[in-house]
């Protein structure tokens, strides 16, 4: 893990979880596996501050533990999967275009909460819709379990591994830690419930507590008396499928960019009929006939079928090769080249950086190193038509940023530099990797500022605070417009200007963060694509 | 050749310096003596933020899970003792705490993550410190009865002192060989057998030189 990546996780750890759990996330990250009493000792925390926090992050799917062979447990923590959690808002974004505010309140209570059971996901849902509706309409269980299904189906929510049936002797004591197993096909079987029921609102008294012994102890609604038919089967959010989405949405805007909206729509089709059979690292998706695609293009595109077939030549014939053409029988087979088009979607987005970062002319000598792989000094000047100065110039800038790199061809065996070919270069993986880092770099930067510009209007934060809850109370109790005023001329003008700069700044920062984002989105995609997988 | 003798005073490089596009003659960039600025002007300014609705959602849900979390029972704040001054609300808080605080689900964690057993201690200690008075209480009555009975013993017989001496040396020398020690350390030289009088707490270690107060 790189330092820039450590920071970055810390920082998330801390705003979102304390700093004792950042504490003891930062700790796993930088030294690997250890077990528990490694922690207590290094962290220098207590024992139970170190079990309560590492619950929380096991809860969180941030930690996993192991047992070991020689009987004791390692914890480890996901480096990888502490970055996502800067992701979660376009996660619940997503759900909600998908499948609309029950979608989104879902997905929302399963990331808040790490791993949740269906029938406490559900509970908590209806209860929230309930609230936001108007008075005397209260949300039925059935619908939210309805989308619940739907997000199961569609592999957007999946189960946790189980902990084992555990058939044991007496004499055989239970293992240190249980390992948990999932089935394949059972990752996204939902368990089949009889969920009646309707939200509550929190103002009403219902009769239904009483039973289950709520009123007396301040219980959480999961200590009932008895357990939930479904206990013990928890749902996760599954991310990878939520990036299979960006992905294919990226790679659908950029056919859209380049060609037409019709062409768009037909990769779309492609890539939804191939979701759940092509795995999400596959090269490529499976092939699929061009009487295939016909039919199952969106209801509204009536398009004859020789103007598909000319639309599929078009694309295959792209030299971005978006689409490839595997074969002819049923009308031409084609598929999606996912990987090829992730490496389009990074050169594009390293094209657009040079560009905004060193000017037009740098980036077409960027754009010419890619097309032309290697290039001497005087051959790029000749190339892209720019003065030699200016040419050299702009290569050393992009060198010096580690954009571009020389290739050393020897012509004698001495390497003696007056009888050395030096070939400029553009390694696209090496760059992407070290844009990639840059933008952690960029991110930890922007949450560190942010905090700072919080804690230096922290007073006057707490006094418009103040003053808001003075005003609410006021307001329910029914109080006249003068007096209302009075209370908001306690903050003055110019500490009203500041409140404004300060959220003014606060919402660019955040703004900022959720774009970049976006780019550590496509690079890493890219990264990951090119990996070999065992 | 480049670079075969001493070029006279210029700098002579062992590489053809066409290569890299000096022309020859050519004066040589400035050496740079300091490192770069930590915050070098741009000429090129970034490009504006993108706008739009969605943009704008993802914005306030930032927000908002921010602000959620933090009052997550997920989130474990470092304690802060701000005992100044006793609050009303204070109560009411430790009740809100309480109710929502999570407990997962034990069968899906290694063992040693459960605090029961600890919490159980936590919760005896108090009934083990009143139990260790409760104790120390008895001793002190055993330890008085059994020397009332080792006086009684001495005036009685020797062979039966020695024998009941050893039966109860052997179980009392153990448990009272620090403490007889202590007394033989702490013995005035008095007639008064100082384990009978029991010294209150504020014998000899408070000073009386402000005794306008009678003691009861």
């Amino acid at each position: 893990m790189t330092q820039a990546e450590i920071k970055l996780c810390s920082l998330l750890l801390q705003e979102h979880f304390g700093e004792i759990v950042e504490k003891i996330g930062t700790y796993l990250i930088r030294t690997g596996t250890q077990p528990l009493r490694m922690i207590v000792n290094d962290t220098g925390l207590s024992l139970d501050q170190v079990k309560k926090a590492l619950c929380v992050l096991i809860q969180h799917n941030l930690v996993t533990y192991q047992l070991q062979k020689r009987g004791f447990v390692e914890y480890e923590a996901q480096c990888k999967r502490v970055l996502r959690i800067l992701r979660y808002p376009r996660y619940i974004y997503t759900a909600k275009t998908l499948y609309n505010d029950t979608g989104e309140l879902i997905v929302e209570e399963l990331l808040l909460n790490g791993k949740m059971t269906m029938s406490a996901v559900v509970r908590k849902v209806a209860d929230r819709l309930t609230e936001t509706m108007e008075d005397g309409k209260t949300m039925d269980y059935a619908d939210v379990s309805s989308t619940f299904v739907r997000l199961a189906d569609t592999h957007f929510v999946q189960r946790c591994p189980l902990v084992p049936e555990a058939a044991e002797t007496p004499e055989v004591p239970p293992p240190p830690a249980p390992t948990l197993v999932i089935n394949e096909k059972d990752m996204y079987a939902v368990p089949k419930l009889n969920l009646v029921g309707k939200g509550k609102r929190r103002r009403s008294c219902d009769e239904d507590e009483n039973h289950e012994h709520k009123a007396k102890k301040h219980k959480k609604d999961g200590e009932d008396a008895e357990p939930p038919p479904d206990d013990g089967i928890y749902w996760q959010v599954n991310i990878d499928r939520f990036h299979q989405h960006f992905r294919d949405q990226g790679i659908v805007s950029a056919v859209a960019n380049r060609m037409d909206q019709t062409s768009s729509e037909i990769v779309r089709t492609m890539l939804r009929m191939s979701e759940v059979t092509t795995s999400s690292s596959a090269p490529y998706t499976q092939p699929l006939s061009s009487n295939e695609i016909f039919r199952s293009l969106p209801a509204g595109y009536n398009i004859v079928k020789q103007v598909l077939d000319q639309y599929l030549t078009l694309l295959a014939d792209d030299p971005l090769e978006f689409v490839g053409k595997s074969g002819d029988s049923g009308g031409g087979m084609y598929t999606v080249n996912l990987h090829k088009a992730l490496a389009s979607l990074a050169t594009a987005t390293l094209e657009s950086i040079v560009e905004e970062r060193f000017g037009s002319r740098c980036a077409r000598i960027f754009r010419l190193l890619l097309r032309k792989k290697h290039l001497e000094q005087k051959q790029v000047e000749d190339f892209a038509m720019i003065p030699a100065k200016e040419a050299k110039d702009m290569l050393y800038k992009m060198l010096s940023e580690n954009f571009v790199s020389l290739q050393e061809i020897p012509k004698t065996p001495d390497h003696a530099p007056s009888r050395t070919f030096y070939l400029y270069t553009v390694n696209i993986l090496s760059s992407a990797r070290m844009l990639l880092h840059r933008c952690y770099k960029s991110v930890a930067n922007l949450i560190e500022r942010r905090q700072y510009e919080t804690k230096e209007n922290k007073r006057l934060l707490e006094k418009s605070q103040r003053v808001e809850a003075i005003l609410a109370s006021m307001q329910a109790t029914g109080a006249e417009d003068v007096q209302l005023q009075e209370i908001e001329e306690m903050i003055t003008a110019p500490e009203r200007q500041q409140l404004e700069n300060l959220k003014r700044n606060v919402n660019k920062i955040d703004a900022s963060e959720n774009q970049v984002d976006e780019t550590i989105f496509v690079l890493e995609s890219f990264i990951e694509s090119t990996l070999k997988k065992p | 050749m480049a670079g075969s003798g001493r070029g006279r005073g210029r700098a002579a490089f062992t590489f053809n310096i066409e290569a890299i596009g000096f022309a020859k003659g050519a004066s040589l960039p400035e050496v740079v003596c300091k490192p770069p600025p930590l915050f070098p002007s741009t000429d090129n300014k970034p490009v504006p933020l993108k706008t739009g609705e969605g943009e704008d959602y993802m914005l306030a849900l930032k927000q908002d899970l921010r602000g959620t979390m933090k009052k997550m029972p997920y989130f474990l704040a470092v304690e802060e003792d701000r005992e100044a001054i006793e609050r009303y609300s204070k109560k009411y808080l430790e009740i809100e705490k309480e109710r929502a605080a999570w407990t997962p689900d034990w069968r899906r964690l290694p063992r040693e993550m459960k605090p029961s057993k600890k919490t159980k201690k936590a919760g005896t200690k108090p009934k083990k410190a009143k139990s260790s008075e409760l104790k120390s209480n008895l001793d002190v009555l055993k330890k008085i009865e059994e020397l009332e009975k080792k006086d009684e013993e001495e005036e009685k017989s020797e062979d039966e002192k020695d024998k009941t001496k050893d039966k109860e040396g052997e179980d009392d020398e153990e448990a009272e060989e620090p403490e007889e020690y202590d007394e033989e350390e702490h013995e005035e030289e008095n007639d008064y057998i100082s384990s009978y009088f029991e010294d209150g707490d504020d014998f000899g270690a408070g000073s009386d030189d402000n005794m306008d107060e009678a003691t009861y």
